[in-house]
């Protein structure tokens, strides 16, 4: 059984970032001299504590993967530091990086892609064990077992092919691969989005017990806000590669200060019969701008519903209150107050009980069904 | 919006009169679409019925594989004849689509039936301009110059609210964002006045903010035009949002059939009910979601009785027997031993 690693005095942070940015080169000249560049992200801070989740989210092309990355130094970052564990990770050679990740553990979108066709899910599962040489090599097939029923599989698969096992399965075998080094912090990137909702539900219920269990923490990349609502102690939201909000999971869904997390609540289809539906005034026009061009002042003012001339001109600074909510708006107090309509979703008290009924029959352990 | 009241000129297919409301576009009856393998037979739908009025959204919900997608391929011939085996009745205005010869199919689609796909850049051909890909459906099927023809094409992209549609005429698929080209597949597809649009996972690919624009835009577009719509998606809140009847597919088989009111108020089929369940929500934290355990049934090889039996909380004994469609309320329609679910909460 894997237990809480701690080897740092308490109250570090497990992952911090500090002002980290990212530019990618989209042209160069002959000479090789930069053209046109994309800032993908931009002048990002925060710090992910032991146990926690903290969720970040925005559209395609928000930067959200790239900040992921660049957590594990996947990609290199070209301004900012980033800690590991109170460690400066930002400059270090290949070899201390690869020491770092055990400690850091990445899942991806796509649980096809992510494991190795050729490769037994034992095989997959172990290759961590031995490139940290986490349990001696007598005991690895154990380990393996072990980690296997930590994630809802039987040990008797461990010698099957990825090809064998259907998407949520397949998820669950990258979610053990994660756990076998031991690490204290998992960033998930869109690690649910690929499934269907009833399979998404139970990866999301895995992930959750998992944390309690271990003490893990996540970074939850990901552009569904309801999982991260499930899912989230803190969201970070980004736009065009900037936090545009950033703070506890219960003030960025019941108080969203910045228009943007406003339009992102309002866009989500409500799963409520037509009759109670919400107002659609927070919605964003247009489409998003080239992220090569990025808006001057205020990013968001090309599509923002409460734009003003002088947002051509604000700076994007973090504005925080003093219960540690942060968003990027300059005028956000000035905004027609949020109705809190799409927290609301009133719901039916006899269809909560048939949930209720439908779970607490679902719990009944003559009919465990198992995913084979 | 003058150009676009003008642009939608054809009158048979403007106002909605109060009868239309009751003549069915589409009517599919006992669907039935087997895939024929070296080795074993694959019925991927199975006894498939619905009917979508003058007006009306349908939306046909279900996960991967339960057979929403083969449905639409089958109404609109577009499944491979040699390996797909399909039976039962399509009839859309009085014609039998499953007899039609191909030729006739090939004038109906793109014209009086037509159908939009969730990734546009595959759809869209990228070595033509958007606007020489409209031009080509409305010339394929009006008889008018290439000049008029040009006229309608930007006339639609003006409709699909795309900015400056003359210069995107002359673009590329490369050159317009993903929200650009869904609306670029929306305006071909209603370059003709299609009487049915079907539209598989239509805003699955894009980002929430710009899917909600495209649902809007399409619910503003059947209001002027009194297109009939099937949606086919996975999504429960796209239902909820652009849709008026929905049927809930499992396994190849329709398990709930009823109004987009009735499913979201008081859900009558297990299977909905814990598809429901598990979506997360904005306006509670839950410890854990209603997750419904296990996966779908081997297709090639189905349980005997209720496919979602093995999966279903509520089961009985009875349900080694397949139930029929029952009508559970006015309406509401669910395939399902345990209905009406009120007696099973106490």
């Amino acid at each position: 059984m894997i237990k809480p690693v701690s080897s740092s005095p308490p109250g570090t942070p497990i992952i911090e970032v500090r002002g980290l940015g990212k530019k990618f080169v989209v042209k160069r000249t002959v000479f090789g001299r930069p053209l046109a560049q994309v800032g993908a992200v931009d002048d990002v801070t925060f710090s992910l504590m032991p146990g926690e989740t903290l969720a970040v989210v925005g559209e395609s092309g928000c930067g959200k993967s790239t900040l992921g990355r660049m957590l594990i130094r996947l990609i290199k970052p070209s301004a900012g530091e980033v800690f590991i564990d109170g460690h400066n990770v930002t400059n270090v050679s290949h070899a201390v990086m690869r020491e770092q990740r055990r400690h850091v553990q990445l899942i991806f979108q796509d649980p096809y892609a992510s494991l190795n066709p050729r490769m037994t899910i034992a095989q997959t599962i172990a290759e961590p064990l031995m490139l940290h040489n986490i349990v001696p090599a007598g005991q690895r097939a154990k380990r393996v077992a072990e980690l296997l029923e930590m994630v809802g599989l039987r040990p008797e698969q461990a010698n099957r092919y990825p090809h064998e096992f259907s998407g949520g399965q397949r998820q669950r075998v990258v979610i053990a691969r994660a756990l076998a080094s031991e690490p204290k912090a998992i960033i998930c990137d869109e690690a649910v989005s690929a499934l269907d909702v009833s399979i998404q539900a139970q990866v999301l219920n895995l992930l959750k017990d998992l944390q309690k269990r271990l003490g893990l923490a996540f970074v939850f990349i990901s552009h569904d806000l309801g999982v991260v609502k499930h899912i989230a102690d803190r969201v970070a939201v980004m736009y065009l590669g900037k936090v545009v909000e950033i703070g506890t999971a219960e003030m960025t869904f019941s108080t969203p200060r910045h228009p943007y997390t406003r339009a992102l609540l309002s866009a989500i289809p409500v799963a409520a019969p037509p009759s109670q539906h919400r107002s659609r005034a927070a919605r964003l026009h247009g489409d998003l701008p080239s992220p090569i061009a990025p808006p001057q002042g205020c990013r968001l003012h090309t599509r923002c519903p409460h734009a003003r001339p002088e947002c051509q001109t604000v700076s994007m600074a973090l504005d925080i209150e003093p219960n540690g909510h942060a968003n990027a708006c300059a005028f956000w107090r000035e905004l027609p107050a949020q109705d809190a309509d799409h927290v609301r979703e009133p719901r039916n008290p006899k269809l909560e009980k048939l949930f209720a009924a439908f779970e607490a029959m679902a719990a009944r352990p003559a009919l465990t069904v198992s995913e084979s | 919006m003058s150009t676009s009241q003008d642009i939608l000129s054809n009158p048979s297919a403007r106002s909605v009169r109060a009868d239309d409301a009751v003549t069915p576009v589409l009517e599919v009856t006992d669907l039935r679409v087997a895939f024929e393998g070296d080795a074993r037979t694959v019925t991927a739908v199975d006894g498939v019925s619905f009917t979508v009025r003058k007006g009306r959204t349908l939306a046909i919900v279900g996960e991967s594989g339960s057979g929403k997608s083969v449905t639409s391929l089958a109404v609109m011939r577009l499944l491979p004849e040699h390996s797909a085996r399909i039976s039962g009745k399509v009839n859309f205005d009085g014609r039998q689509l499953l007899d039609e010869t191909k030729s006739a199919m090939r004038s109906l689609r793109g014209n009086r039936l037509a159908m939009i796909f969730q990734e546009p850049m595959t759809s869209l051909n990228p070595s033509y301009t958007v606007g020489e890909q409209i031009n080509e459906v409305i010339l394929r099927h009006r008889p008018i110059s290439k000049k008029e023809a040009t006229e309608r094409a930007i006339a639609m992209l003006r409709l699909v609210r795309i900015p400056s549609p003359e210069t995107r005429y002359h673009q590329y698929p490369h050159n317009l964002s993903g929200g650009m080209r869904q609306r670029v597949m929306i305006a071909m597809a209603l370059a003709c006045d299609p009487e049915l649009l079907i539209a598989d996972e239509p805003t699955t690919a894009l980002d929430v903010t710009i899917q909600a624009q495209v649902l809007e835009l399409m619910r503003e577009l059947q209001q002027k035009t009194g297109t009939a719509i099937v949606l086919i998606t996975h999504d429960l809140g796209v239902v909820a949002e652009a849709c008026d009847d929905v049927i809930v597919m499992y396994a190849g088989q329709v398990v709930e059939q009823c109004s987009v009111e009735q499913l979201f108020t008081f859900p009558e089929h297990p299977y909905t009910i814990g598809l429901l369940g598990s979506l997360p929500r904005l306006d509670e934290k839950r410890e854990s979601l209603v997750a419904i355990t296990g996966a779908v049934p081997d297709m090639a090889n189905p349980p005997k009785g209720c496919r979602f039996q093995a999966r279903c909380p509520f089961r009985i004994d009875k349900c080694a027997e397949m139930p029929d469609l029952m009508e559970v309320s006015p309406g509401h329609f669910s395939r399902c031993w345990r209905a009406p679910m009120e007696d099973l909460v106490p």
